[in-house]
């Protein structure tokens, strides 16, 4: 079991004693992660997206967006303060597809309609912080 | 003139310009060994693989540094976030990266444009990514300059023509949607580069490629390793390694002595943890994260794990190990290598990656009580879902990528520290992977001055060891360039707001100082050519810690560019 500091210890001294079913199923694993040898590295599986999933709308601001648009947007931080925009939906949802170069990162194909909706009004949600929120 | 003479005369016209190429076609792994023989060049990101950032020239020096002047300078296009890379110098000609993968190089005594070369990338991509469109930096070797890109290969064109020779493609960025920025490092006849990470979800590779070839030779994942390379996903439950994160996006370190390559790594994904102090077992990711925010020992040659030291185990606050140099050097007859690191704090190892001592470069630092000399943390400051205040240094780091100063000749490490902190909120997130990946970030934050005291930065020389101070200079905004000593007693620091400034390296006197028009947020050297030293220097502002210059600190910084990059040489008038 490696620590937090030392020498790797090599694989097999951890999976000795695992039935030969389960080294075969790591293997597995561990080769459709990698396509089995050396080249360009691959995403794991998981469960596509789809329009008709529910949106955790703050989760996903707080996942992809927050990081630029402080407060979880009721700031200007790297990106602008959305909280009270002058933006109409179309234009937001369009800001959001398209990104602005050097400055915010284009979204189409990356969240769907459902999603882009959902963050405009998450966006027209958003009231002030209590007082004590920013120093 | 005879045919005789004629052919002569041609003859020895081609051998010169063959033995002019040649030379530059000689910059190999052995030369690189011996680059601080050579201070005329600067012909690896570093400096050397000793990671001074020192210069042994000295024609500018602490008496004449007054009569320092701009030479030429020259403007990179479509500088989207400024010029972040550092220039490399071989025979009077220096190369340099800017932004969307372009290259060109120059005559570095006039700035005259020799080639300049334009990477083809995924447009479409490049537009979907947050890191980015910037580059850091070259490698050199072998005929070629060595560039990693933003949509995931690594390429290599030749220094004589500025035509691609080779590409490979090592990343799928189109999956991943993150690629390269970060400098590769020329290792004998192998190009080591790692990918970004951090807060995407995926294993944040490291590889090395036949720097004649092209061909990948082997590679290593720095978020839980695989089977027969450091296997450490019984570290991350719940399968959590494969969205894990880490990478590796600043250039490493080499020791020729132990043919070892040392390489930070960056932080896990998402980047707060809900887990709070039971993050060994729940959370978005339960247990330590091998190797995230880690330095880690790869035998350059087949790219096994050596050794490796988890400098934050379970990282929760994004402070990776990635940005700091690894600087080699030598006191009381002993070989350290010293790590600064984005947590604020800055760790000795001996050669063999043994901790030696920890010491702490800021003031403004709570996520931790103190880390002791043996690398302990002490009182982590875990958190769990909901809002947080007060959380120091803020998500930028106490210390960020832009590069220190060793002099040997004071004896002293010159830093960047950067004194500010944040409040968080935390919430669960989930990884998103389809269509492509998007960052896992795990919080909304906002950037907040330290309790007491207004948010700024500061410069300070140290020893290196004990992190004693001699003394320190403070700025209002932290600086987020990198910092170059010279054999001439001369610290140059080029700050946030533009202005290039020469101190006395053994007292920190102000010397000289310039208004380069922009901020700085790249590197700085020293190089001869025709016989004469200059200083070059990027300039251009924009990243991801100066975009929040403009609404956090205003002023000048709500005006400045973030499209603008100019390469800005000195020397004595």
């Amino acid at each position: 079991m490696p620590t937090s500091s030392g020498k790797a210890q090599p694989a097999p001294f951890r999976i000795f004693f695992v039935s030969i079913a389960c080294v075969a199923l790591s293997a597995q694993s561990a080769l459709a992660q990698t396509g089995g040898k050396p080249g360009p590295m691959q995403s794991g599986t998981h469960t596509p997206r789809t329009e008709t999933s529910p949106i955790d709308v703050g989760k996903l601001f707080a996942t992809s967006c927050g990081w630029c648009h402080s407060g979880g947007g009721r700031e200007a931080g790297k990106g602008p303060q959305l909280m009270g925009t002058a933006l109409t939906d179309d234009q937001i949802i369009s800001r959001i597809r398209a990104g602005k170069t050097g400055q915010m990162p284009a979204y189409a194909g990356a969240f769907t309609d459902q999603e882009m909706r959902a963050i405009v009004a998450y966006i027209r949600s958003l009231k002030p912080a209590p007082v004590e929120g920013r120093k | 003139m005879t045919r005789e003479f004629r052919r002569t005369a041609l003859s020895f016209a081609v051998l010169l310009a063959f033995c002019a190429g040649a030379h530059a076609a000689d910059v190999d792994g052995k030369r690189l060994q011996n680059a601080a023989k050579e201070p005329d060049n600067w012909m690896t990101y570093h400096g050397d693989y000793r990671s001074w950032h020192y210069s042994g020239l000295t024609e500018i020096n602490t008496g004449n540094v007054r009569n320092l002047k701009e030479a030429w300078s020259h403007v990179a296009s479509r500088s989207v976030r400024g010029l972040q890379s550092y220039p490399l110098v071989v025979d009077g000609v220096l190369y340099y990266s800017g932004s969307y993968n372009q290259v060109w190089a120059l005559d570095g005594a006039t700035g005259e444009v020799l080639w300049q070369y334009k990477q083809k990338l995924n447009e479409d991509l490049v537009a979907k990514q947050t890191h980015s469109p910037y580059n850091r930096g070259l490698a050199m070797g072998y005929g070629n300059l060595y560039m990693g890109t933003l949509d995931g290969k690594l390429v290599a064109i030749d220094m004589k023509t500025g035509k691609l020779k080779w590409e490979t493609k090592l990343v799928n960025s189109e999956k991943l949607t993150v690629g390269f920025t970060g400098a590769p490092l020329l290792v004998k006849d192998k190009i080591i580069i790692g990918a970004q990470g951090g807060e995407w979800p995926d294993r944040g590779p490291i590889f090395g490629v036949d720097a004649n070839s092209g061909k990948q030779l082997w590679r290593f994942y720095t978020a839980g390793g695989e089977e027969g390379n450091g296997d450490a996903r019984n570290t991350w439950l719940n399968d959590s390694w494969k969205t894990g994160g880490g990478g590796g996006w600043m250039a490493g370190g080499y020791d020729p002595e132990t043919n070892t390559v040392w390489w930070g790594t960056a932080n896990p994904a998402p980047l707060y943890d809900w887990s709070g102090p039971d993050y060994k077992t729940k959370g978005a990711r339960p247990g330590d994260n091998l190797y995230t925010t880690s330095v880690i020992l790869l035998d350059p040659d087949t790219g096994k794990l050596k050794g490796y030291h988890q400098e934050l185990p379970h990282d929760a606050w994004d402070f990776d190990s990635a940005t700091g140099e690894f600087i080699m050097l030598e006191k009381g007859g002993k070989k350290y290598v010293v790590h600064p690191s984005k947590s604020g704090f800055v760790w000795v190892y001996d050669r063999a990656g043994k901790v030696q001592n920890v010491w702490r470069l800021i003031k403004h630092i709570n996520f931790v009580k103190d880390i002791k000399p043996n690398g302990e943390l002490v009182g982590r400051r875990d958190m769990t879902e909901g809002k947080h205040k007060n959380l120091c240094p803020f998500i930028a780091g106490g210390m960020s990528w832009n590069m220190g100063s060793y002099s040997p000749k004071t004896g002293l490490l010159y830093k960047v520290g950067n004194e500010w902190c944040m409040d968080l909120e935390i919430k669960k997130t989930t990884p998103v992977l389809e269509p492509m990946a998007q960052l896992n970030i795990g919080a909304d934050f906002n950037i907040t001055h330290p309790e007491g005291e207004k948010a700024h930065g500061h410069v300070s020389a140290r020893d290196p060891i004990t992190g004693k101070m001699k003394w320190q200079i403070k700025f209002a905004e932290p600086p987020l360039a990198s910092l170059l000593s010279t054999a001439g007693d001369v610290l140059f620091v080029p700050d946030a707001r533009g202005w290039l400034r020469a101190y006395d390296a053994r007292s920190g006197k102000e010397l000289w100082s310039h208004n380069n028009g922009q901020g700085h947020n790249g590197g700085i050297i020293s190089y001869k050519a025709k016989g004469k030293q200059y200083v070059a220097v990027m300039t251009g502002w924009g990243g991801l810690a100066g975009d929040d210059y403009g609404a956090f600190f205003g002023g000048t910084f709500a005006q400045m560019p973030k499209d603008s990059g100019v390469i800005k040489v000195f020397s004595l008038r």
